[in-house]
Order: C-alpha cells, then sequence, then structure tokens
C-alpha cells in the first residue's frame, strides 16, 4: 500500500507528463469503447429489422440477395412470384399468416412496397414490435399511402399530402405515374428499421400504377386508363416480389421450407430470416472487423506513449532509486513501484475515457437516433467490454515490465551511488 | 577490548573487468566511535560505501556489521539488514521531491520494521520521533513538517536527511560528503548536530570527506588512499 502511496505521489511530482499520458489513454480507450459500441448496436439493431417471421419467400436467388431486397429495400429482385403461387403457398395449413410485398416503384429515392393489410397486423420488428401509427390510419382506398418516420420527416409530408411515384427504384426517375398521383393516409412511428424509409401501398395500388403498361412503357392515346377508369377494373395482381410467412408452430419450419423450395409452379426460394441475416452479418463483419482492429491499435500506441514516458523518466529518476535503496527499498520494491505507476495511469485513462465515452452518448445520443436509427443506451459497461478494459489493464501491465526491468537493473548497477 | 561495530578484513573489489579498486587489509568502526575517513573523489569511496551497505559484494574477504558477515546474507537479507542499521546521508539532493519533510524522515520506517519500533517506543509514535530528531537539528517550524522537500534550503534540506539517517536509531549512520554543498559556518554547525545526535541516538558516524579541514572534529580520522593497498600498487 505504502508503495502505491509513493508512486502516486512520485506521479503528481510529473503532473504534466502524468496527465498528457492519461489523456492519450482516455482517448483511445473512448475510442475502442466507441467502436464497440457502435458495432455491437449496429449488430443489435441489423438483428431487429425483422423478427416474427418464420420464412421469406421469393423467386430463387441468393439467401443474401433476398433478405436485402425484401427486408433491406437495397437491390432488386431477379423474378417474381405469380399471384396463384401466392395463393397456393399462404393458404398451406401449416401457414398462420402471409404478408405479400410488391417492389419496383420509388418516390425521391424512398422504395415503393405493395403490400395488404396483413403488414400492419402481422409484422414485426426488434423484440416483438409492432407497427403503429403516429398519424393516420393504413391505406384504405385505392390511392392511400403509408409512409414511414423517416420519409415524412425528411421530405415534410404530412396526412394527406399528394405524392407521384416514380417506376423503377433510382433516385431520379424519367417515368413517373404522374397521372395516378397517391395521398397519405397514415404516418408510421420510428422503427429505427428500413421500414422508415419505406412507402407502403396496396397492392391494387401497385396493380393501377401499372394497368395500362405496355412492354413496361405507359400507354399512350386510348390505351391510356385514367386513375378513375382504373377503380372500376379488377385489379388482382398478377404476381408480387416476395412474402413474408408467419407459421402456426416454429417446429413446421424446415418442412414448409422444403416445400417451398420444391414447389413445382415455378422455382421459388424460402430462406430462415435468422441465418439469412447471420450471413450477411459476417460479410459485413469484415469492415467491423478491421474498425475494432485500427482502435485496438490506437490504444496501443497509447500505451507505448506511456512506456516512452515512462522509460524517458527512467534516468532523471535514477537518484530518487538510489534514495529508495537508501532507505531500504529492495530492486523488487522499485520494480513494483514502476508496474504500480504505469497502472495507475492506465487505469486513471480508462476511467477518464469511460468518463468521456459517457458524456459523448449523453451528447449524441439523441443524434444517433434521429439521423441514424441508433438506440445508444447509456447502459452499465457490457461484460464484452470489461473483458477489452481488463485486456488493456494487462497489456499495460506486461508493457510496465520493460521499464520496471530496467530500473531494476539500473537499481542493482547504481546501488547507493546517486548519479547526477 | 569489545566488538567493533563494523570491520573489513582481506577485502578485494574489482569492478568487471576492471583492475582490482579496493584493497583492505584491515579496519574497523567502534561502538559510539565519530570516524573522519578522508577520501578524494576516485578513491574508490562509493564503491565502499556500496560495500558497507551490502548492496555490492567484495570478491574477496568479508564486510562484518555487528557481528555478522554480509557475504552470508542474501540479497534480500543484506537489504533489510542495511536499512535496519544503518542510515545514509548522501551529498546532496537527499529527499524524494514529491514527499512531505515529514514524510521524508519516515521512509525509513517504512521498509525497515525494527527502526520503526524503536522510534514508537522511544517517542510514543512515529510523528514523536521524526519531530523531536527535526527539532533536535535545528528545525523547530512545526509548518516546516507539511512542507515538500524541495521548498527547502539546501543546509535545511540536509538536516532532513540527517533526521531521516537517525530515525529508529540505527547503530551505524553513513554520511558521504554531507556538508560539501554547504558554506564553512553551516559546516561546522551542521556536524556538530549531527554528533549531538548520534549520541543521542547512540549511533556510531562513518564520515567521508575531501574536505580534511573538518577531521580534527572527530574521534580518529583515517584517510583511503592509505588504507587501501591498491591505490598504492598503483602510485608506485
Amino acid at each position: 500500500m505504502y508503495l502505491l502511496r509513493l508512486a502516486l505521489q512520485s506521479l503528481s511530482n510529473r503532473r504534466v507528463t502524468a496527465l498528457l499520458t492519461v489523456l492519450a489513454i482516455a482517448l483511445s480507450v473512448t475510442l475502442l469503447l466507441t467502436v464497440e459500441r457502435v458495432r455491437s448496436e449496429a449488430r443489435a439493431s441489423f438483428a431487429s429489422t425483422i423478427s416474427g417471421t418464420d420464412l421469406i419467400v421469393g423467386a430463387r436467388s441468393g439467401s443474401v440477395q433476398l433478405l436485402l431486397y425484401s427486408v433491406f429495400r437495397i437491390g432488386n429482385a431477379t423474378n417474381n412470384i405469380r399471384w396463384d403461387s401466392y395463393n397456393d403457398i399462404s393458404t398451406l395449413p401449416q401457414v398462420k399468416w402471409a404478408i405479400p410485398i410488391s417492389l419496383g416503384d420509388s418516390h425521391r429515392g424512398f422504395r415503393v412496397m405493395g403490400t395488404d393489410q396483413s403488414y400492419f397486423s402481422h409484422f414485426r420488428f426488434g423484440r416483438d414490435k409492432q407497427l403503429s401509427f403516429s398519424q393516420g390510419k393504413a391505406f384504405d382506398d385505392l390511392y392511400d399511402a403509408v409512409i414511414g418516420a423517416d420519409i415524412a420527416r425528411e421530405l415534410n409530408y404530412q396526412l394527406g399530402t399528394e405524392l407521384v411515384l416514380a417506376h423503377g427504384a433510382g433516385a431520379v426517375s424519367f417515368v413517373n405515374h404522374a397521372d395516378k398521383p397517391f395521398r397519405v393516409s397514415g404516418i408510421l412511428t420510428k422503427t429505427g428499421t428500413p421500414v422508415d424509409r419505406t412507402i407502403h401501398i396496396s397492392l391494387q395500388g401497385i396493380e393501377a400504377l401499372h394497368v395500362d403498361w405496355q412492354q413496361g412503357m405507359p400507354a399512350r392515346g386510348s390505351a391510356h386508363v385514367s386513375a378513375d377508369q382504373a377503380r372500376e377494373l379488377d385489379l388482382t395482381p398478377s404476381a408480387i416480389t416476395a412474402m413474408l410467412l408467419g407459421l402456426n408452430r416454429r417446429i413446421d419450419t424446415f418442412a414448409v421450407q422444403r416445400q417451398v423450395n420444391q414447389f413445382t409452379g415455378e422455382p421459388l426460394l424460402a430462406i430462415m430470416p435468422g441465418v439469412a441475416l447471420q450471413e450477411l452479418w459476417s460479410l459485413l463483419s469484415v469492415a467491423e472487423k478491421a474498425l475494432f482492429l485500427v482502435s485496438a491499435c490506437v490504444v496501443l500506441t497509447g500505451l507505448v506513449g506511456m512506456l516512452s514516458a515512462i522509460l524517458g523518466s527512467l534516468n532523471e529518476r535514477r537518484r530518487e532509486m538510489a534514495i529508495l535503496r537508501s532507505v531500504g527499498a529492495k530492486p523488487w520494491h522499485i520494480f513494483s513501484l514502476l508496474v504500480l505507476e504505469a497502472m495507475a495511469l492506465t487505469a486513471s485513462g480508462i476511467l477518464l475515457g469511460l468518463a468521456l465515452l459517457y458524456l459523448g452518448l449523453w451528447l449524441a445520443q439523441p443524434i444517433l437516433e434521429q439521423q441514424y436509427g441508433l438506440f445508444m443506451p447509456l447502459g452499465w459497461p457490457s461484460p464484452a467490454e470489461c473483458k477489452l478494459l481488463a485486456a488493456i489493464l494487462l497489456a499495460s501491465l506486461l508493457l510496465a515490465c520493460i521499464p520496471a526491468w530496467r530500473a531494476y537493473r539500473l537499481a542493482l548497477v547504481d546501488g547507493l551511488s546517486i548519479k547526477t | 577490548m569489545t566488538r567493533p561495530l563494523l570491520e573489513l578484513n582481506d577485502l578485494r573489489f574489482a569492478w568487471p573487468k576492471q583492475p582490482v579498486l579496493l584493497d583492505i587489509a584491515h579496519f574497523a568502526l567502534q561502538p559510539g566511535e565519530r570516524l573522519f575517513l578522508k577520501g578524494p573523489s576516485g578513491s574508490g569511496k562509493t564503491t565502499l560505501l556500496g560495500l558497507l551497505g551490502g548492496v555490492h559484494l567484495p570478491q574477496q574477504g568479508e564486510v562484518t556489521l555487528l557481528g555478522q558477515s554480509l557475504s552470508e546474507l542474501s540479497a534480500r537479507q543484506r537489504d533489510r539488514f542495511r536499512a535496519e542499521h544503518s542510515g545514509y546521508i548522501f551529498q546532496m539532493f537527499n529527499l524524494l521531491p514529491y514527499l512531505s519533510v515529514l514524510d521524508n524522515v519516515l521512509l525509513p520506517c517504512r521498509f525497515a520494521q525494527q527502526r520503526r519500533q524503536r522510534a514508537e517506543q522511544r517517542h510514543g509514535s512515529l510523528n514523536a520521533a521524526a519531530i523531536h530528531l527535526l527539532q533536535g537539528l535545528g528545525l523547530n517550524d512545526p509548518a516546516l513538517l507539511s512542507r515538500p522537500a524541495t521548498a527547502l534550503s539546501i543546509g535545511q534540506q540536509q538536516r532532513v536527511a540527517a533526521a531521516r539517517a537517525l530515525i529508529g536509531s540505527p547503530e551505524l549512520v553513513i554520511a558521504d560528503e554531507p556538508t560539501s554543498a554547504l558554506d564553512a559556518d553551516s559546516r561546522e554547525a551542521f556536524i556538530k548536530l549531527l554528533f549531538a545526535e548520534c549520541a543521542e541516538a547512540g549511533s556510531s558516524l562513518l564520515f567521508v570527506s575531501h574536505d580534511t579541514a573538518l577531521a580534527p572534529l572527530f574521534d580518529r580520522s583515517l584517510a583511503l588512499p592509505e588504507l587501501n593497498r591498491a591505490a598504492l600498487a598503483e602510485v608506485n
């Protein structure tokens, strides 16, 4: 205990260097913990994009691709599912509910998704959370649209705002469905998932947009069908892009998956969202690991900075060592003194780093949630973070042995002679 | 004749790959004796002090303190033995700059159990022992105790160092040129205070210096170069 007091007093005598060293360690610790937090929160929010869905069904392609376009609204489907296939699968005895998804249009860069009422009652995200409306209600009329929270905020849309959908998924489209404008009937509460950036309309709405299209082009002249004329037509879709399935019993998942994959009508693919999410995350985790590695290197730099600060101080402290030796300190005491010093610096660095992290989180929390849908709770350090911090302490302990060993040698050689 | 406190017999020492630096046939310090050892710089003075403190071991012969041969002890035991039975005063910068005056004086008690107990028995508490010593050495101001060591003048620092060497009444006090940074007047005053305190603590004093003007103040005086056969051999 007395040695620790000596170490601390010796450090306070070299206040400026000690503070700078602590600051360097603190900043690197903050960086490491921030990366770790963002990493685990991103992972959690990624995994909570969809829940409660047992199977996602789409045209046969890769499972990651299917997940990307059906859940994340990234990329496009290679093919569609015929409407009667949808009917066949959704009426299987094991199937509890089915949500049809029809993609392909957009509005100012936001994807448009055709679906039906089952979406609002069965779709789940996060920990079994249901979609809810902050304003308005689900689509009712053919030309009603329900928009996600981000769209409402970014485009400043309110209930009743009219919007013209564009053909294709790009931000800039040359072909607009200007003849059939939609009206905002509801705005969803923020979910932190791609739902926030989606415009939801009915399957019939999607059908109405394209009812008079021929060979991927809008019809001209007499073939043109006006918005009101479209209401009179049979708007049962001929195809959809994908569907989400909920089963009565989870145990049937594999059986239904096999049934879909062996579906005779057309080549289809059924994936389990959890498995596909895992697969996708392992692709993304390369970047995540690189980020982590870089921040770990920054911590190492901080520790090496401390090492050089202590090593640099050794020569001017040989007198101090000789005095301690003369009053009975063993070389081992000198060794411990330096290790304790390094540990004190690192521990203060870690504490300050944690303080900076929480301060930063507290300041950035609202912005992160609004801008990126990342909710960063101000919780206690997680077990993984504690392990990281322990690893930092251990690393500093090992590094501290270098100057400590040198001081030990010096103490043995110098003995009681005071070098000036 | 009583057993000497400190005795050197047939001692030879050389640093690795260097000629023999010290070759002393016999040297003894009696209990309570105040000995002046004249040693010009480069005469192996510092090395001798290292040998007396058991920090280094001679290649031949032995150093005996209180009847205990230092060579028979392990390095750990020698560190312990040194701390329990001897106090050191160096040339200058004796004090740890980051400790208060009081903590500097008490430093040996943190490492030497017996000295701690002796100080407590004699004065009731460690602080009382330190204050008593400091007062004896002319540092009466109680505000001084908590002041950092660096805030003191050099003369004051040397007196604090003397108090540190004397706390817990070690049998031997070794002073290595403690007065070289002081002016002539304070030199004598310092030595007289040191004598008085050594007498009170019952400690022998081995005073090493190149300043022969101080020699008459002591019970006895010796010159290291005359003692050291290695140096004689070199001169001849």
